[in-house]
C-alpha cells in the first residue's frame, strides 16, 4: 500500500472511533448513561439489535453496490424497490394467505423481471452518460414507484405481525424473534450471492465488467447481458431487504428515500462497488444508528444525521471507504 | 459576440422585464403568484446552471441554500422584527458562508460522489433544522406575521430574475465562464494551462448558493409559513436539474426556457390532474432524461435551428 492510503486507512479508523464515541458522549452529559449492570445488559442488547438491524442494511446497500460497480449509475430508485418489495409480501400475507419469508420465492423472481425491466428500457441509455442522466431516470422512476404505491394502497403505514416472540440469549439479553429469522435470512441470501459472484460463470462475467466493461467485452463477456443480469439482481436483493423490513417496521410509500440515502452511507463507507465491504459498512451503520438513538436526545432525527454525516467524512477523508476501492 | 449583439440582448431583456413590471396590475391574485413562482423557478434553474451546467459539478442539494435563504427571512422577520428586505441579504450572506462551508472540501469529489456528497449535505441541513428548536422553532415550522405582500413580493423577485439572468449572461460571456466550461471539460488540463480551478469552482459554487437563498427568502416571505419538509424538499432540487436538463443546460437561456416550460406545465397538469399529476411528472422526468439528456437547445442545434454560438 502507498503511504497516502495507509495514512487515510488510519484517518478513516480515527473517525470512526470518534464517530463510535460521540454518542457516549453526548448520553454522558445528558445522563442517558447509566453505569449498572441492568444498563450494560441494556446496551448490549442494542448493539446486538443493531447487528441484526444491519442484516437487512445489506440487502439494501449490496444491490446499490453492484449496480454502481458494474454501472457506475446511482440509482436513486433504489429505497423504491425495497418499498416495493414490501408491499409484494404485504400483498402476498394479507391477500393470498402466505407466509412472509415463503413469499420470497414468489417475490424475488418478480422483482428481478422488473429490474431486467428498468434495465432493458431505462438505464442502458445511462451507462456512460454523465451522472446526471443517470440520477434522474431513476429519481423519476421513483417518483413513479412511490406514487403508484400511494394510489394503490394509501400512505398509511403497514406492517406484518410476524414471529411476535423473544429469544432469550442470557438471563437478562433479549432480542425479538422476527429480528433473529430476518439477520438469519439475510445472511443466508448474501452468502448465497456472495458465493454465486465468486464461483459461477455468470458471477466472474459481473465482477469482471466491474473491474473494467471494455476488456471484458473484449475478453468475449456478453456486457449487454450482465448489465441485465445485474440490476435484476440488485431488484431481488432490494425486495428480499423489503420483505425482511416487512415483518419488524412499518412501511409506507414514502420510507424509501430513507433507505436509499442509508444504503448511499453504507456503500461510501465499504467502499463502493466493492460486496464485503456493504456488508461490514451495512452492519456498522447500524450499529452507531442504535447507538445514536439510545443516548443521544431527539434521537429519530439524529439518526439520520449520523448516515449523512458518515458519508461525507468518509467521503472527504478516505474516498475508497474502508476497502480503499480505486477509481476505475 | 459583437457589442452590437450583447446590446440587442440586453434590450430584450429589458423589454422583457418592462412588460413583466407592468403585468401584475392586471391579473388576479392566482395569476400573480404564478407569474411570481415561475419567476422564482426560472432563478433556481439558472443559479443551479452556474455550478452544475457551466462547471460540471452536478449538484443534488441545491435546495439547502434555498431553505437556508428562506429560514433565514423567517427567523429574523419573526424573532427580531427585521425588515423583510433586510433579511433577503442576510440569507444571502448565510448561505455564502455555507456555500464556502460546503463547497470547500465536497468540491473536491468528483462526478456521482460530489452529487451523493451533496444530498446527503441537504438532507443534513434539513435535520439540523428541524433539530435546533431553540433557533429553528423545529419540526413545526414558523409563521409570519401576515401582510398584504404579493406585489412587493412579486417585484422582489423580479430584480432577483433578471439579477440572475444578468449574471448568468456576463459568465457565459466572460473568461470566467470560459475557465469554468474548460474546468467542466477537463479538470487538469484546465489546471495545467494555469486556471486556478479550486478557486473558480468554489466561486461558481458560492455564486449559485446565493441566488437559491434569496429567492427562498422571497418564497418564505410570500407564503408566510415554512416548516423543514418543505423548504427542504428534495423536489426542489430535481425541479432545478430538470428544468435546466429540459433547456440545455450549459447555456444561459436554456434554463430559462426549462423552467417556464416546465412549471406551466406542472402547474397545469396539477390544476386538471390532481392524483394524477406525481405520476406523470415523474415519468416526464424519466422520459426527458433518457431522450432528451441535452435538452431543447440541444434539439435546436442539432436540427440546425440556431447557430451553436447564440445560445450561450
Amino acid at each position: 500500500m502507498e503511504r497516502s492510503e495507509v495514512r487515510s486507512l488510519y484517518l478513516l479508523a480515527a473517525f470512526l472511533v470518534c464517530a463510535y464515541a460521540l454518542p457516549f458522549f453526548v448520553g454522558f452529559f445528558t445522563g442517558n448513561v447509566r453505569v449498572d449492570e441492568q444498563w450494560l445488559a441494556y446496551l448490549v442488547a442494542v448493539i446486538l439489535g443493531g447487528v441484526m438491524q444491519g442484516g437487512i442494511y445489506a440487502m439494501f446497500a449490496v444491490g446499490l453496490t453492484l449496480i454502481f460497480g458494474v454501472m457506475r449509475i446511482i440509482n436513486a430508485a433504489h429505497g423504491e424497490m425495497v418499498m416495493m418489495g414490501a408491499y409484494f409480501t404485504w400483498v402476498a400475507f394479507f391477500y393470498l394467505g402466505v407466509d412472509p419469508l415463503l413469499a420470497l420465492v414468489l417475490t424475488l423472481p418478480l422483482a428481478f423481471v422488473f429490474g431486467v425491466a428498468v434495465q432493458k428500457l431505462l438505464l442502458n441509455a445511462a451507462v456512460g452518460a454523465p451522472e446526471l442522466t443517470g440520477l434522474l431516470i431513476t429519481f423519476g422512476l421513483g417518483l413513479v414507484m412511490i406514487h403508484t404505491a400511494e394510489w394503490m394502497f394509501t400512505t398509511d403505514f403497514r406492517t406484518i405481525p410476524y414471529a411476535p416472540g423473544t429469544v432469550q440469549i442470557t438471563s437478562t439479553i433479549t432480542v425479538g424473534q422476527n429480528r433473529v429469522i430476518s439477520f438469519a435470512m439475510a445472511v443466508v441470501i448474501s452468502v448465497t450471492v456472495y458465493l454465486f459472484l465468486k464461483l459461477s460463470r455468470l458471477g466472474k462475467a459481473v465482477r469482471a465488467t466491474a473491474l473494467n466493461a471494455e476488456v471484458a467485452m473484449v475478453c468475449g463477456i456478453n456486457v449487454r447481458r450482465v448489465y441485465l443480469i445485474t440490476t435484476g439482481l440488485a431488484a431481488a436483493l432490494a425486495a428480499a431487504g423489503g420483505a425482511l423490513v416487512s415483518i419488524q417496521f412499518g412501511f409506507n410509500p414514502e420510507t424509501g428515500i430513507v433507505y436509499t440515502l442509508q444504503a448511499f452511507a453504507i456503500i461510501i463507507l465499504g467502499g463502493r462497488g466493492h460486496y464485503v465491504g456493504a456488508l461490514i459498512g451495512a452492519v456498522m451503520l447500524a450499529v452507531l444508528e442504535n447507538l445514536v438513538s439510545l443516548m443521544v436526545p431527539n434521537g429519530t432525527a439524529m439518526v439520520e444525521l449520523a448516515a449523512y454525516g458518515m458519508m461525507i467524512f468518509v467521503l472527504l477523508i478516505r474516498p475508497g471507504g474502508l476497502m480503499g476501492v480505486k477509481d476505475a | 459576440m459583437k457589442r452590437a449583439e450583447h446590446l440587442r440582448n440586453l434590450a430584450f431583456l429589458g423589454a422583457c422585464a418592462v412588460a413583466l413590471a407592468l403585468l401584475p396590475h392586471g391579473l388576479s391574485l392566482y395569476l400573480r403568484s404564478f407569474v411570481l413562482f415561475t419567476m422564482m423557478y426560472v432563478v433556481l434553474a439558472l443559479a443551479w446552471n452556474i455550478i452544475s451546467g457551466f462547471t460540471g459539478y452536478t449538484s443534488f442539494g441545491h435546495v439547502a441554500f434555498y431553505g437556508i435563504g428562506a429560514y433565514a427571512c423567517a427567523i429574523l422577520v419573526t424573532d427580531y422584527g427585521w425588515h423583510w428586505i433586510a433579511t433577503l441579504g442576510a440569507g444571502a450572506a448565510v448561505a455564502a458562508v455555507v456555500g464556502v462551508a460546503i463547497g470547500y472540501p465536497v468540491l473536491r469529489l468528483k462526478g456521482p460522489y460530489f452529487a451523493i456528497a451533496m444530498l446527503g449535505a441537504a438532507e443534513g441541513t434539513r435535520v439540523v433544522a428541524t433539530v435546533w428548536d431553540s433557533l429553528t422553532h423545529g419540526g413545526l415550522g414558523i409563521s409570519m406575521p401576515s401582510a398584504e405582500t404579493s406585489m412587493e413580493t412579486y417585484y422582489a423577485m423580479l430584480v432577483l430574475m433578471v439579477l440572475t439572468i444578468v449574471v448568468a449572461y456576463w459568465i457565459g460571456h466572460s473568461r470566467f465562464g470560459v475557465r469554468l466550461n474548460a474546468i467542466r471539460e477537463d479538470e487538469v488540463a484546465a489546471e495545467a494551462l494555469g486556471v486556478n480551478a479550486t478557486l473558480y469552482k468554489l466561486v461558481a459554487f458560492v455564486l449559485s448558493a446565493v441566488f437559491p437563498a434569496v429567492a427562498g427568502g422571497i418564497q418564505a416571505y410570500k407564503v408566510l409559513y415554512i416548516d423543514p419538509p418543505s423548504v427542504f424538499f428534495v423536489q426542489i432540487t430535481i425541479a432545478m436539474a430538470l428544468m435546466s436538463m429540459l433547456g440545455g443546460k450549459g447555456t444561459v437561456i436554456g434554463p430559462i426556457v426549462g423552467a417556464v416550460l416546465l412549471y406551466t406545465t406542472q402547474e397545469l397538469t396539477w390544476v386538471n390532474f390532481p392524483t394524477a399529476h406525481l405520476i406523470a411528472y415523474g415519468l416526464f422526468i424519466v422520459l426527458v432524461a433518457r431522450f432528451m439528456p441535452r435538452g431543447l437547445m440541444g434539439l435546436a442545434i442539432d436540427q440546425g435551428w440556431v447557430r451553436k454560438g447564440m445560445v450561450h
